[in-house]
């Protein structure tokens, strides 16, 4: 057994397992099961190809990213079936298949810059805009892929600049081979193709036309110029002069670059690694629908816990973000509250962490805008609300739970004085500034706008005040009595109210500002 | 940015008409404008009704009323429009709503008594078809059922029974409204009167009240796009003539002409920023430069020409500090009582109504508000609606069609200019 | 004509009239108290609503300042449901009265009117919105009271003692028989209905209208009378109640009550105590000057302003024995030949409830009853009937125990249809016409920021609802209550306000025509003036 085949061997175990793991492992009756006839995967063929081959959603997300995305894609992809696969798939279509011939050879390496380059722009964009989102999968994974490009070229060179491979391919196909004829190789190999050879080498005209000649018989059949490895060649005409490779470099790039290609195939089913083969299964599976499509199928759940790409998208979009910043609970965002969400699925996730979900899915207002996004597709609106149902019936309710446990009147007890407060424009926040109440008129816009109050059957049971109430609360001062209002947590921040006030009083700002307030008060309390 | 023909100032009744004129004069059309006009309108369109306001004298014909304003009030807005010109911008204003699922009538050359909220009637000029049925069972005081619902906050049917003591056959009833509770709210009854279930429970429930009644009232939440459709589902569940009465506003009067307006005006062409006041303006090179919104939505729209329908104080066109009115986008010189005391009478309901509502935009004929010197600000600046100085659309039952008859004017003189 | 027979007859149901019920009542003598309109609708609703410290008035008056500082921790004592003891400062700023700052601490101790001095940092962060002009602040134990909770526990307990009470009864003329009131005709002014009243005694606490009613009896008190405005910001502004420390002027305490604060006054000379109204000019002044202070005032909300008369009572000579203290009058006009008649009048309303005893004093020792004054130890019982007044009271309530099916009708301070029903249900015999006033004063409703635009017309539809108003009735006292309230309004349109007034109007006359129709229910003649609780200036 050799290096090849023990490595191939285990890397395809690595494979199967984690995949059968991360299809069939996961104790999916975590999530409340959807209820007959409602769960359905979407028909959609033709949008959710679209949305896989072009990737629709990621250029919505911008460009840059969808550039980098594109170009390592039509990079990577042909470079795995027509390189790595080449035994089983170019060499049975293509006659006469040489991976040192053209065009195979300047294709490699165009595609090879084209995947680099893809993984540049996504590193500069991951770098900039989502630095404090990433995680080390996320470098890892574009490292691993980057590292398997570089040895690529770093081996392409090395062959072509080895001394000891010229040999070997000497003592192979020209066996014959006098020591004149060898030496005229030698030199129209130096000379054309970039070998670097320890002794000095004749360049007397009639010597090269032979090496030229004896070139042509013997190698061109199999070896276009090096030159057309461009990039390779770029790399190998880059080592100063009179220096030559030892014997030994060459199969140390080879080990690396079919090493680390192993280390990818064995890591595929494992976290991110698997979105190649995740996202696009999902964003079959979702058909092209942007909207929920709450409760999800079993089936549709497992791929969209599966799809994360972790680009950042939806945590950017989030918008409840600023109490990421207030609270410090990186499970506020998608993102990282989904990573979460699988571990808690997984029954890895306990204490402070298992802590952090519980907030984090309670601080959600189920906006939507998170799924929007997503361009691997992603329904997270279903997610949140059946994980937040689940982790409601483990007793694990959260703030919005413990609030909903008691009425607006005995939370105002609980948290407040009784003193009415509004003094001045001293206060810190949105809802302590008499200015921000100054333009009401009482029209009860914000109120007839407001879709939660729309779909309650009955506002003052099911929300305690509608949020016309609640700004005359905080006017008179009596914040206490607005802090377990449950209008402020059922709020969407969906900013109808905002938009529609002719008066120009921040609503849902203030709604928003009191719930922070209400979980951090809370929080301080140590009641969740 | 793009550089439209015309930018419209304004999204109540003024502003929306001036883009739906200009729009269909070929013109490119910007429109800026915050919430607060048309949200709050009662959906009655109004042409002129009451003259002189403190004679309190209620006129039947709006155009002999118009002839006697103009004779006796030459600075009066509508001395630059002539009837002609009237009657034919509000038939292209109703054409529009019509088109857009908001169905108007009234009685040509006629003014219409109809019933509102508080129980009294008012002249009007066209009305939401809706509304019609109340109309005709007030006129012919036939039996009628007025119903009205727990939970939904001023409109008593009861009310208007009592103050309507000519009208012995008004009986009332109170309900129960189908699938929601506690306090209610006209746009959610409204949305949720699309479900035609809601429609036969209501029915169900209205149904062993009806008696003799011929005519039976609601308070307006029969749907929001397609009010008459319900109207007549209704008819047909009932047996019985139906009619809306507008709620206390903001009432869905008011959200109905703004959805229309939101499927009408961009099918036209015209490029509508909502919920963004203008809040700057300057003129460079010829054009006109606006500020809509603020922060980081704020845009910025370059026109040739403009049309100011920003409205008065509620609508934020015109503001007020403790010493002066100013208008709020140009700054325009704004007529206006010379001391604060001369602002309000003593009295609220004084008929001959308050001075600050005579106080607006002085302009030319072609409705050019007036700069500093005495000559239009700008030659392609014109206003429109309330903001025009020397008209009480209050008192004087003039507000939608002051509107609707200056923004066309405005706007086929500007049409000339550019 | 109805005749009604009562030992006592009470003229006025201010805070000194609901008082003396109260007072006699305690011991053992139920009176009848009449009221022209409704409790406190004269100087009594219409003041600061301050419970003076005293230190006010060490400078002008030390022995008012000394009844002040005792009554004052009397009623903090006994009627602790209408106080709020917010603690007050006195403040200056630069360029004011340096020699008054100087003296003040000296003047205070003097009165044993209790005054520490504070550092201008500690000024500052007590009351943030201070001017950073500020030269000298000293802290008092000024506080806030509310004076219609006052008025109506006071006649709640005197009703629940046997005492009774008619408002909307105005006195029309006295029949005097061998030097004794036998009867005293009236009317009410809603219904035209007259009514006569039998007495033995009659006491006249009719503020500012004292010499009005006096004359109806042929007696005759000298008065002049001083308007001062006041106005009131939508919010609370200062956690305690504001002096400008310089000799006694206009426009120098902002005092903060429940929500809001109340800022004032002024002090103009008028003819009459009938139809005072703030105006545009008084309030320009009033912020002009009061800026000074509280920079803010120049940027606030203003929900309305309001305006009250003071009755300047000239006594004669000083030393006359009918002058129990300079602060208010009693006058027992067995002097003017009139054995069974009693005026009490002037003073302030933080002495309101020594007036009271003064003048029960008086009266009893006429009706020759020994009982002793029990208001200077035993506490006011808070009552159903003023619970309402109270600015919170009401949004607290809803979220504390609000009733299944029930509603809020106003808004802006949280006024639900249950707490108005149970307004219309205490006011037992006190109802009758002119409803919606009647519970706009006994609670919250059109005192926010929309005043009654919104809240008026829901009310108006409830009474409708449940038959306490018929045909064109309920518009006419809607229109009333909107005028009313319009006094008030009017002087404060610019801003926001004014907004809020073109929204109004458009409401109700641009679409529901309410200019047509029925006259207001009640002409404009009923004022809201009286004695301010201020010396006058």
């Amino acid at each position: 057994m050799d290096f090849f085949s023990i490595g191939l061997g285990l890397a395809c175990l690595s494979f199967v397992l984690g995949l059968a793991w991360r299809v069939h492992g996961r104790p999916g009756s975590r999530l409340p099961r959807p209820s007959a006839g409602h769960g359905r995967v979407n028909r959609g063929l033709a949008a959710g190809l679209a949305d896989i081959v072009l990737l629709r959603r990621t250029l919505r997300g911008g460009k840059l990213r969808w550039a980098g995305h594109t170009l390592l894609l039509l990079g990577f992809l042909p470079l795995l079936v027509l390189h790595a696969m080449d035994g089983i798939v170019t060499r049975p279509l293509f006659s006469g298949y040489e991976p040192t011939l053209e065009p195979w050879q300047s294709a490699r390496n165009i595609l090879g810059l084209a995947a680099l380059a893809g993984l540049g722009l996504l590193a500069w964009h991951r770098g900039r805009r989502l630095p404090s989102l990433s995680r080390f999968q996320d470098w890892a994974l574009l490292g691993l892929l980057a590292s398997i490009l570089l040895t690529g070229f770093l081996l392409e060179a090395a062959k072509m600049s080895s001394p000891a491979d010229f040999e070997r391919m000497v003592a192979d196909y020209f066996p014959e081979a006098d020591s004149e004829e060898f030496i005229a190789l030698q030199a129209h190999w130096a000379r054309e193709n970039g070998v670097r050879f320890e002794r000095f080498l004749p360049t007397a005209q009639e010597i090269l036309e032979q090496g030229r000649e004896l070139h042509e018989d013997r190698c061109a059949g199999c070896h276009a110029a090096t030159s057309t490895a461009f990039a390779s060649r770029a790399l190998a005409d880059a080592l100063p002069a009179g220096i030559v490779l030892p014997r030994t470099v060459p199969p140390i790039f080879w080990h690396l670059h079919v090493g680390l290609s192993f280390l990818a195939l064995a890591l595929l089913p494992w976290g991110k690694f698997l979105h190649p083969l995740a996202s696009p299964a999902n964003l079959l599976a979702r058909g092209g629908r942007r909207d929920s499509g709450f409760p999800a199928s079993a089936l549709g759940r497992n791929l969209a816990l599966e799809a994360c790409t972790r680009c950042g998208q939806c945590s950017l979009h989030c918008s409840v973000s600023p109490s990421r910043r207030v609270l410090g609970n990186a499970d506020i965002l998608p993102m990282d509250k989904l990573a979460d969400l699988r571990s808690w699925l997984d029954r890895s996730l306990d204490g402070a962490p298992l802590a952090d979900l519980v907030e984090g899915s309670h601080v959600c207002t189920e906006c939507l805008r998170c799924t929007q996004v997503c361009p691997a597709g992603i329904d997270l609106q279903d997610l949140w609300m059946s994980s937040k149902a689940a982790l409601s019936e483990e007793g694990r309710a959260g703030v919005d739970g413990e609030i909903r446990k008691r009425s607006a009147g005995e939370w105002a007890r609980e948290l407040g004085s009784r003193r009415l407060g509004g003094v001045g424009s001293s206060g810190p926040g949105l809802a302590d500034r008499a200015e921000s109440f100054w333009g009401c008129v009482q029209c009860t816009t914000c109120t007839g706008v407001c879709p939660v109050v729309a779909v309650s059957t009955d506002p003052q049971r099911d929300l305690d005040l509608t949020p016309q109430q609640i700004m005359n609360y905080l006017r008179m001062g009596l914040k206490a009595q607005t802090l377990g209002a449950r209008m402020v947590w059922s709020c969407t921040t969906c900013y109808k109210c905002q938009e529609h006030c002719p008066q120009g009083v921040p609503v849902a700002d203030i709604l928003y500002e009191l719930r922070q307030l209400g979980a951090g008060t809370l929080r301080h309390k140590g009641k969740p | 940015m793009n550089t439209y023909d015309v930018m419209v100032i304004g999204s109540g009744f003024a502003g929306m008409a001036a883009s739906l004129f200009a729009a269909k004069r070929g013109l490119s059309v910007a429109q800026a404008g915050g919430t607060g006009g048309i949200d709050f309108s009662t959906g009655f369109i109004d042409l002129m009704a009451v003259h002189p306001v403190a004679g309190q004298r209620v006129w039947e014909d709006p155009y002999a009323a118009l002839a006697a304003l103009r004779r006796d009030l030459p600075l009066h807005p509508y001395a630059h429009v002539t009837d002609d010109e009237i009657a034919a911008a509000l038939g292209e204003f109703a054409a529009f709503l019509g088109d857009n699922g908001l169905c108007y009538t009234g009685r040509p050359g006629r003014n219409t008594l109809t019933l509102t909220s508080a129980g009294t009637v008012k002249p009007t000029y066209l009305l939401p078809c809706s509304a019609w049925g109340g109309v005709e069972a007030l006129e012919a005081k036939a039996p009628t059922l007025l119903v009205d619902f727990h939970g939904l906050k001023g409109i008593s049917a009861r009310q208007i029974a009592e103050v309507r003591a000519d009208w012995p056959e008004l009986r009332t009833a109170r309900v129960r409204f189908p699938g929601m509770g506690g306090e209610l709210y006209p746009e959610h009854m409204a949305w949720s009167m699309a479900d035609q279930a809601r429609r036969i429970e209501l029915a169900e429930a209205v149904r062993p009240l009806l008696g003799d009644a011929r005519f039976v009232g609601f308070p307006a939440i029969f749907g929001m796009t397609d009010t008459m459709a319900v109207v007549r589902h209704m008819e047909e569940l009932l047996g019985r003539r139906v009619f809306e009465i507008p709620t206390l506003p903001p009432s869905i009067a008011g959200p109905r002409l703004r959805a229309a307006f939101d499927r009408g005006l961009p099918v036209l062409g015209v490029r509508t920023y909502t919920q963004k006041l203008v809040s700057a303006a300057e003129v460079s090179d010829g054009l006109f430069h606006f500020t809509a919104g603020s922060g980081s939505t704020a845009v910025r729209i370059a026109a040739r020409g403009a049309v100011l329908a920003s409205g008065r104080f509620f609508g934020k066109g015109l503001k007020a500090d403790r010493h002066a009115v100013r208008e709020a986008v140009f700054d325009l010189p704004v007529s206006q009582p010379g001391k604060r005391e001369d602002w309000h009478r003593a009295e609220f309901f004084d008929p001959r109504g308050h001075g600050i509502n005579q106080a607006g935009l002085e302009t030319d004929a072609a409705l050019r508000p007036l700069g500093a010197d005495g000559r239009p600000f700008h030659p392609r600046l014109h206003a429109a609606g309330a903001i025009l100085a020397h008209q009480d659309w209050m008192r004087m039952k003039c507000g939608a069609g002051l509107a609707i008859a200056t923004a066309c004017k405005a706007v086929r003189d500007l049409n000339q200019n550019l | 004509m109805t005749t009604l027979h009562t030992r006592v007859l009470i003229i006025g149901a201010g805070a000194t009239g609901a008082g003396l019920l109260r007072d006699l009542a305690l011991r053992g003598v139920p009176a009848l108290l009449i009221e022209q309109r409704d409790v406190n609708s004269g100087a009594s609703g219409g003041n600061h609503g301050l419970l003076h410290s005293g230190a006010r008035y060490v400078a002008s008056d030390r022995e008012a300042a000394m009844e002040c500082r005792e009554e004052g921790d009397i009623l903090r004592r006994l009627a602790p449901q209408c106080i709020e003891d917010t603690g007050g400062l006195f403040v200056a700023v630069r360029g004011d009265d340096e020699r008054y700052v100087a003296d003040f601490p000296g003047l205070c101790a003097a009165s044993s009117v209790p005054c520490r001095g504070l550092d201008l940092g500690t000024a500052r962060a007590m009351e943030p919105s201070l001017s950073p002009d500020l030269v000298a602040a000293f802290a008092v134990q000024d506080g806030a009271v509310d004076p219609f909770m006052l008025s109506l526990d006071n006649i709640a307990q005197a009703l629940s003692l046997g005492s009774s009470m008619r408002r909307n009864l105005a006195a029309q003329s006295m029949e005097v028989e061998n030097g004794r009131i036998v009867r005293v005709l009236c009317r009410d002014i809603t219904t035209g209905e007259d009514v006569r009243i039998e007495a033995d005694l009659v006491l006249n606490a009719a503020g500012a209208w004292a010499a009005r009613v006096a004359s109806l009896a042929g007696a005759r008190i000298g008065m002049l009378f001083s308007m001062g405005s006041l106005l009131i910001t939508q919010d609370r502004i200062a956690t305690r109640v504001i002096n400008r420390l310089r000799k006694p002027s206009d426009a120098d305490i902002l005092v903060p009550g429940g929500t809001v604060s109340i800022l004032g006054t002024t002090s103009i000379r008028v003819a009459s105590p009938d139809g005072c109204r703030p105006s545009v000019a008084e309030a320009d002044r009033i912020i002009d000057d009061a800026r000074a202070m509280l920079p803010i005032l120049e940027r606030t909300r203003y929900i309305r302003a309001y305006a009250g008369v003071r009755p300047l009572v000239s006594l004669g000579p000083a030393g006359d024995d009918r002058a129990v203290s300079r602060g208010f009058a009693l006058v027992d006009h067995a002097a003017d030949g009139l054995e069974n008649f009693i005026t009490i009048t002037g003073g302030k309303l933080t002495t309101y409830r020594l007036m009271a005893e003064k003048a029960a004093d008086l009266a009893c020792a006429k009706l020759g009853v020994a009982a002793p004054c029990r208001t200077r130890t035993e506490p006011l019982p808070a009552s159903t009937l003023g619970q309402w007044t109270e600015p919170g009271k009401g949004p607290r309530t809803w979220v504390d125990s609000r009733t299944e099916d029930d509603l809020v009708l106003c808004e802006c301070e949280m006024v639900s249809r249950g707490v108005i029903d149970s307004i219309i249900d205490e006011s037992g015999a006190m109802r009758g016409r002119s409803m919606l006033k009647a519970i706009g004063m006994r609670s919250r409703v059109g005192k926010g920021p929309c005043q009654g635009g919104f809240c008026g017309q829901r009310v108006t539809g409830h009474l409708y609802d449940r038959g306490m108003v018929s045909g064109m009735q309920g518009l006419a006292e809607l229109k009333t209550f909107t005028e009313r309230r319009w006094r008030g309004f009017s002087p404060i349109l610019w801003g926001v306000p004014l907004m809020q007034a073109d929204l109004q109007e458009a409401l109700y006359c641009g679409s529901m025509d309410l200019e047509f129709g029925p006259p207001p229910s009640t002409r404009d003649d009923e004022g809201a003036c009286a004695p301010v609780a201020k010396e006058p200036a």
